[in-house]
């Protein structure tokens, strides 16, 4: 009789993953509002469309800068935390304060930041340097929101970090510090390699949030990812295919495709990092 | 002895299988416009003159209505202004008491995925009376009723719409040949080119005409843009909706005589996204964004519009809304508006807006929805929205014009004319993909990434690919 407690998890399962997911792969091979079947007519006009691959551009761009900035700042800033003696807790919380806010709501925030009168104008001119109009251009609005994803995802990099740091067993720096290795020789030797693990796991959480992205760059270049849907992504494009224009063929076909690229990304990702899953 | 005769025999089957299949139609008959109802004594749907046409005091049952915005069934306080409304408690009780024996139900949804949710509601028989916005989709699957045969019936006078208002909202179903009705119109919207008068004396312009040219805006725009002599603050021309850049390129093509096309089902329709004309107005806005703050195409740089700091002269595609705004501010005085641009030969221009109603085709009430279709043409429907949802609704109806509360905002004459003047039927290019392919072709040209004829060249490429693609 065990199985009748599983059941209502199981049919949850089914009825609102399985059926859905099953649902959209047929959507994906019709279209237009009668649903007829167009074969592989969908995957060929995304796989073919400049808007699609240029939103990828941009969901890659926007990642690959977010990932580059954001872990190893991250774990720099952990490794500083942890030697802390005191105030370590009011670090942790005010750098982890951003990760518990909304995505929308710390991206309504942001474009008061990045308004060309905002604040982080009003510091770069300070620094000496011409201000920007961040939101307007194509290239500035890409790095508008990479400095708002590595402002928001900066925390959870800490703890995640944090957490591995006070892991590592004490014994490794005191045999070392016996031997005479200096705290940057065991930053390197130490440290790092023992960090690897959780350095590939926000490598491949990173990648798989970062593919995803939408509620950012649409708080900030709204539906299309204006300026010149320079802050399109692929989880935009589908949004707009399937909701702006009511094409859920479109829309479930490239649904489809990201969730292969996801799929093959985090292959090799679990594949280079020689994570064990 | 009786004998058995088997034609008679079959006959009389027949017979009796007709009679019950009659008796279990239900109110399918009934519900058929011009059809007689037995709860009436049998005489036909009609009944004596309200405000907004007929109404049929003897119909009974439950109304389902869904209607989408920020709308509250009881009262509220706004917690901005603080302002007490009325909840559409008072449609309800209105409703029942024109119609005693019926029950008003209401479904109320946010905007967010109106269009999703609405067509499964309409799948799914969940309600009797619509608000469809995105009417265009549910006409063309058969879902919508059309309102034809009750207007024929009942004689319902259209004419006490703003000029346009139903027109704008004609659909297509799926055996149409052109655009019929398939829903009134209830909400009212538009863009209007509104204008700080302040900055207008400071610079010593004359302020816009009624219906501004687009050479009139220009030269303004230029004269008012640099430091101002008064304040000696750094002023700009003008403004406009950056995200809506393409609609306004559109009313400045319809001043030039231009169109969006022609057609309205995706198979019959055709684009001119890159005649002459466009091209001209695509650089036209690109020589008016020297006049604009620098982050207008992302809405950046107009905060302080309708505001008592404003630095801004014109913004050439503001929501009515502004004069609630301005009201809040303390600047209604300051603030006028103009009409937006229109086709020389046509009258009409700009963007149609705005919200009806419609009735679902798998309503089980529809004499009812029809009823209710009626009284929200009325007076007391339009003022009470007027009155107490005026945030998100303006009047649809001529007799507007007369409410003191109406006259009593000057600005409101302007507003009632341009939503009288609106492009009809609606750019139907917009449900679609030509829509963002526009858009996303005209912010490149805006940004200088490519010249206007080769972006508007590579929008209407691209927008005639999909329509063919969607035969």
């Amino acid at each position: 009789m065990w199985y009748v407690f599983l059941l209502p998890t199981l049919l949850g399962i089914l009825f609102f993953t399985v059926y859905p997911l099953l649902e959209s792969l047929r959507l994906s091979f019709t279209r237009g509002v009668e649903e007829r079947f167009v074969g592989t007519d969908n995957y060929t006009d995304v796989l073919t469309s400049d808007t699609f691959w240029y939103a990828v551009y941009n969901t890659l761009y926007i990642t690959i800068f977010q990932l580059i900035f954001a872990i190893p700042l991250g774990f720099v800033l952990a490794c500083l935390i942890n030697s802390l003696r005191r105030s370590s807790h009011f670090f942790k919380v005010l750098f982890y304060i951003p990760n518990t806010t909304s995505m929308v709501a710390a991206a309504t925030v942001f474009v008061a930041i990045l308004h060309p009168d905002g604040p982080l104008n009003y510091a770069l001119e300070l620094l000496g340097m011409e201000k920007v109009v961040w939101l307007s251009q194509p290239v500035s609005a890409k790095w508008g929101a990479i400095i708002l994803s590595v402002w928001h995802w900066l925390g959870f990099v800490i703890i995640i970090c944090l957490a591995n740091l006070q892991a590592i067993p004490i014994e490794y720096y005191e045999a070392s510090s016996i031997d005479g290795a200096t705290r940057l020789q065991q930053w390197w030797f130490i440290t790092i390699p023992n960090m690897l693990g959780s350095l590939a796991l926000l490598c491949i959480l990173g990648w798989i949030g970062g593919l995803q992205r939408f509620a950012d760059v649409f708080m900030l270049g709204g539906l299309q990812g204006s300026p010149a849907r320079s802050l399109h992504t692929v989880v935009g494009f589908i949004f707009e295919r399937g909701f702006g224009g009511n094409e859920y063929g479109i829309a479930s076909a490239a649904a489809y495709i990201l969730f292969l690229v996801i799929l093959v990304f985090t292959y090799f990702n679990i594949k280079l990092l020689r994570m064990k899953i | 002895m009786l004998k058995t005769n088997p034609k008679m025999f079959v006959c009389i089957l027949f017979l009796l299988f007709s009679l019950a299949l009659s008796a279990c139609s239900g109110n399918g008959g009934a519900n058929a416009p011009g059809a007689t109802n037995e709860a009436n004594g049998g005489h036909a749907d009609r009944s004596p003159t309200d405000d907004a046409g007929t109404s049929n005091p003897q119909l009974t049952g439950t109304l389902k209505v869904q209607m989408i915005g920020d709308f509250s069934v009881e009262d509220k306080t706004d917690a901005i202004t603080g302002q007490k409304s009325k909840g559409i408690k008072v449609l309800k009780d209105e409703f029942e008491k024109r119609y005693p024996g019926t029950t008003v139900e209401f479904v109320l949804m946010g905007w967010d995925n109106y269009n999703e949710k609405t067509q499964t509601m309409l799948q799914s028989n969940a309600a009797d009376v619509y608000q469809v916005p995105g009417i265009a989709k549910f006409a063309e699957q058969g879902l919508l009723e059309p309102l034809q045969p009750y207007i024929d019936r009942d004689s319902f006078d259209l004419g006490i719409y703003l000029n346009g208002q139903v027109d704008g909202w004609r659909a297509m179903g799926p055996n149409d040949q052109e655009p019929e009705i398939y829903s009134l119109p209830y909400i009212g919207d538009a863009r209007l080119i509104v204008y700080d008068t302040k900055l207008f004396d400071d610079w010593g312009v004359p302020y816009l005409s009624e219906s501004p040219t687009i050479d009139e805006i220009l030269e303004k725009a230029k004269l008012m843009t640099g430091t101002n002599p008064k304040t000696g603050e750094q002023n700009y021309g003008l403004t406009f909706n950056g995200k809506d850049a393409a609609d306004t390129i559109m009313n400045v093509n319809e001043a030039k005589g231009g169109q969006w096309g022609s057609g309205f089902l995706w198979k019959e329709m055709t684009l001119e996204f890159d005649t002459p004309s466009m091209v001209e107005s695509a650089e036209w806005l690109n020589e008016a964004m020297q006049y604009a703050p620098e982050g207008v195409l992302v809405n950046q740089g107009a905060e302080n519009f309708l505001n008592v700091n404003n630095n801004i002269a014109i913004n050439l595609r503001a929501a009515p809304g502004f004069v609630n705004t301005i009201e809040a501010f303390g600047t209604k005085d300051r603030y006028q508006a103009s009409l937006l641009f229109k086709h020389p030969e046509n009258g009409m221009g700009g963007m149609f807006a705005g919200s009806p109603f419609a009735i679902g085709t798998t309503s089980s009430n529809k004499e009812l929805a029809w009823e209710w279709l009626k009284f929200s043409g009325s007076e007391f429907f339009q003022e009470y929205m007027w009155m107490e949802q005026r945030s998100q609704s303006m009047p649809v109806i001529k007799s507007a014009a007369d409410w003191d509360s109406v006259k009593e905002i000057p600005q409101m004459d302007i507003i009632l004319k341009q939503m009288s003047q609106l492009w009809a039927p609606r750019y139907p290019y917009r449900s679609g993909q030509p829509r963002y392919i526009l858009s996303e072709n005209v912010e490149r040209i805006l940004l200088g990434e490519v010249p206007a004829a080769e972006g508007l060249k590579k929008a209407q490429e691209e927008s005639s690919k999909w329509v063919k693609d969607q035969l």
